[in-house]
């Protein structure tokens, strides 16, 4: 897949798979790294056979009503591309790496790289999760003196 | 072997935690040449001190658990115990050897500035019972002093933290202040569940023996900056500082350097392990308090023997091993000689080390009575959404439980309200998390939304519980056990009596009973697979450490029931002091950093 190609629908793929906006997802100065992760640990094969699944249920989505139902059925489903959609999902949540299931290692491959490890101070305090939790990361951040005695946002 | 030359210190002191900082604060500036040696890394230069701590939360942002010690260097020359690893004993993998039944569940960190750089900064008193236990429930020791001998030195230790606190509403169950008395700031703002909790609780009490007893929710003490008093004045005390006549208004400290940071908390929601402003005290501020032009730090120099006279019994010196790297076992050994001498390592290194020096001529009670905090948790759903993971770990607690007449028959407790959900119980929002995804499957809107539904309405409380002095709990050493530097590891024996237990039964009936009253969804859950797991009366729990460890060096009014005196010096050397949360002969329901920097500060003098 070429370059600009496999960033375009990594994009699309981790909002599918977050809930968060690409203009969030950009925002958090993570996209690349992450992407980098993907295919340093998974390999460039499986990045794009992920993209390129993920793609066409996003192309077959022709009312854009079935998308969700593609992943979920499909996608999430499969023995190699589910557990690392998953992995993906906690990549941008929680800024960490988690090593593949153990059934996945043995099938398709253990990797350099693949044990638990954050990626970057960043990818922690960029983690989706503190904003989900309407909270802020542990250690950065801070939302100011006093800011604890409010009541918490909700909507 | 090396001997340094060989300068004669005023005053000899182990370790930078908040015990030898304060102690060094105080005696340099009453104009005596001190040495302190810290068994761990840190600087004595103000950029570069600064440039290490920028060093620990980087450590924090890429250390993968996060636990409380996760912000600081794995230094095998000067190890710490790790908490991550426990397993059920006996157990040798970690620093500590536990030989069990129960693990020990709590560590320290050898650092500059010592646990206070994790602490979460509870700045409690004990209770005027706590200190007579004997005399007014018949069970425990008295100590040799009482509340009113320590009252002015709670005062001095309160300043020199710099504890925030509304007065007024910290004098419960006996404690009190000379008139006039203020904390240096103001209280730190409650949390929005503290709120809730104090509403829903209004009126709220429940039954022991007999006996109907309050449920109140009241602001905790804490060694954290909020709103400088301005009215503020010593009473009670003469601070380090001199007070010219009719100053008025409380000078916050921030960071150590630069001294722009850190001037009031900002709700980092990261005090333990790491404050990444310094708005929460550590240490270090005391030690940079410290007069320079009388002061010698030596870091990377690990106390492994003192020397005693043959004759006078008097300390004569203390080797320690200097590191250069702290990746490599290389070190020399080195002489620090004074005319007295603070061991100020914390309740376990401060026993070991008179153990691995005094041999079979140790003191019977030396490494005896270690005590802890067991905290048991109770976790669940309030009926709305409070805001968890926002603001200081804890800003509230219940303490009106902590005395009562139940002591006769069972350990004391005092509730902490967590204001960080159900990081503790459950490793939130980490484990839930991954949870949702790979057993959930869920993924996009769906997991956002589920996941903040799920955590808005996290609560737990902690209830920390009383233990009481055994001598069976203990530190001790064996020749087997050595770190790699060739320092004594420590070996500790640790199991719970009856009295403990009991106290862990009804602290079991008491977060039944709130949550009740409160409809909270219950969630807790003592997992038998855990390590601290133990049943009793056919009831399992499991808990966790304080990191309140105490007891080890007991004051007594004589040799024959302790091993220093009121004053932690101790009865079998004449110019040695044994300093710290060791000395206390019980433990009481109060986090012990305050008390044991009202006996420093008391010691120094």
């Amino acid at each position: 897949m070429e370059k600009q190609e496999q960033r375009k629908w990594f994009l699309r793929l981790s909002e599918a798979l977050t809930g968060y906006g690409q203009f969030q997802l950009e925002g958090t100065g993570n996209v690349d790294d992450f992407l980098a992760t993907l295919e340093e640990i998974v390999k460039p094969d499986i990045t794009n056979r992920l993209l390129l699944e993920f793609s066409k249920l996003w192309e077959n989505d022709k009312d854009g009503n079935t998308l969700e139902a593609g992943i979920r059925n499909h996608l999430m489903t499969d023995p190699l591309l589910g557990p690392v959609a998953r992995n993906l999902i906690k990549l941008w949540y929680l800024g960490s790496w988690y090593q593949l299931p153990a059934l996945w290692r043995e099938n398709f491959g253990s990797h350099a790289g693949d044990y638990d490890h954050v990626i970057s101070p960043r990818s922690y305090v960029e983690g989706l999760v503190w904003d989900a939790i309407k909270a802020h990361p542990q250690g950065a951040k801070q939302p100011g003196f006093g800011t604890w005695a409010f009541p918490p946002e909700v909507d | 072997m090396s001997e340094t030359k060989d300068k004669i210190y005023d005053v000899v002191i182990v370790g930078s935690g908040i015990a030898g900082s304060l102690i060094a604060k105080y005696l340099t500036q009453k104009g005596k040449t001190v040495l302190l040696l810290e068994a761990g890394t840190g600087s004595y230069d103000l950029s570069q001190n600064w440039k290490d701590y920028q060093e620990y939360m980087k450590t924090f942002f890429m250390s993968q658990e996060k636990g409380v010690n996760s912000a600081y260097p794995v230094n095998l020359d000067a190890p710490s115990p790790s908490l991550n690893s426990l397993s059920t004993p006996p157990d040798d993998s970690g620093y500590f050897v536990q030989m069990g039944p129960q693990n020990f569940g709590s560590n320290f960190v050898r650092i500059n500035g010592g646990t206070t750089q994790h602490w979460l900064g509870t700045c409690l008193r004990m209770l005027p019972d706590d200190f007579r236990m004997k005399s007014t429930y018949g069970v425990e020791v008295d100590w040799p002093i009482t509340y009113d001998d320590l009252e002015n030195w709670y005062g001095f230790a309160e300043y020199e933290i710099g504890v925030s606190a509304d007065v007024d509403e910290q004098d419960y169950l006996g404690i009190k202040f000379p008139k006039g008395y203020r904390y240096p700031m103001r209280k730190i703002p409650q949390s929005y569940l503290d709120q809730k909790l104090t509403e829903g609780l209004k009126g709220k009490t429940i039954e022991f023996e007999n006996k109907e007893y309050p449920v109140k929710v009241v602001s905790t003490p804490q060694g954290r900056n909020s709103t400088p008093d301005p009215d503020y004045r010593p009473v009670g005390f003469e601070p380090t500082e001199k007070w010219k006549k009719g100053e008025k208004g409380f000078q916050v400290e921030g960071a150590v350097s630069p001294w722009d940071l850190g001037a009031r908390c900002e709700g980092n929601s990261n005090c333990i392990p790491i404050c990444p402003v310094q708005a929460k005290y550590n240490a270090t501020r005391s030690l940079f308090g410290a007069k320079r032009e009388n002061m010698e730090v030596k870091f990377q120099a690990v106390a492994s023997e003192v020397e005693f006279d043959p004759e006078t019994n008097e300390v004569k010196a203390i080797w320690y091993k200097r590191y250069e790297d702290k990746n490599s076992p290389e070190y020399t050994l080195e002489k620090a000689v004074g005319k007295v001498f603070v061991l100020a390592a914390n309740a376990i290194e401060n026993a070991k080390l008179m153990l691995a020096s005094e041999k079979e001529k140790a003191h019977p009670l030396m490494g005896k009575n270690l005590m802890d905090h067991p905290v048991l948790l109770g976790w669940g759903l309030l009926p709305e959404p409070i805001g968890a993971f926002r603001g200081p770990g804890s800003t509230s607690g219940i303490p009106s439980l902590r005395n009562g007449d139940f002591r006769k028959n069972r350990a004391a407790f005092r509730i902490e309200i967590g204001n960080w959900g159900w990081s503790w119980p459950d490793s939130a929002p980490y484990k839930p998390l991954i949870q949702s995804v790979d057993e959930y499957g869920r993924f996009g809107k769906n997991l956002r939304e589920t996941f903040k539904a799920e955590t808005q309405r996290q609560f737990r409380f902690g209830f920390l519980i009383e233990q009481d002095p055994q001598v069976s709990n203990s530190v001790t050493i064996s020749p087997n056990y050595k770190d790699r530097l060739g320092n004594y590891r420590p070996i500790i024996n640790y199991n719970f009596s009856d009295y403990t237990k009991n106290g862990f039964v009804a602290a079991l009936k008491t977060y039944k009973e709130i949550f009740k009253w409160l409809n909270v969804e219950n969630y807790t859950n003592y997992n038998p697979s855990e390590s601290t797991y133990f049943e009793y009366e056919g009831i399992g729990f499991s808990w966790g450490g304080a990191g309140h460890i105490v007891g080890t060096h007991k004051m007594g009014l004589t040799e024959k029931d302790g091993v220093v005196d009121s004053y932690q010096r101790s009865f079998d050397h004449a110019n040695l002091f044994i300093a710290g949360c060791g000395s206390m002969p019980t433990i009481g329901t109060s986090n012990p950093t305050l008390t044991m920097a009202a006996l420093c500060l008391r010691t120094a003098a």
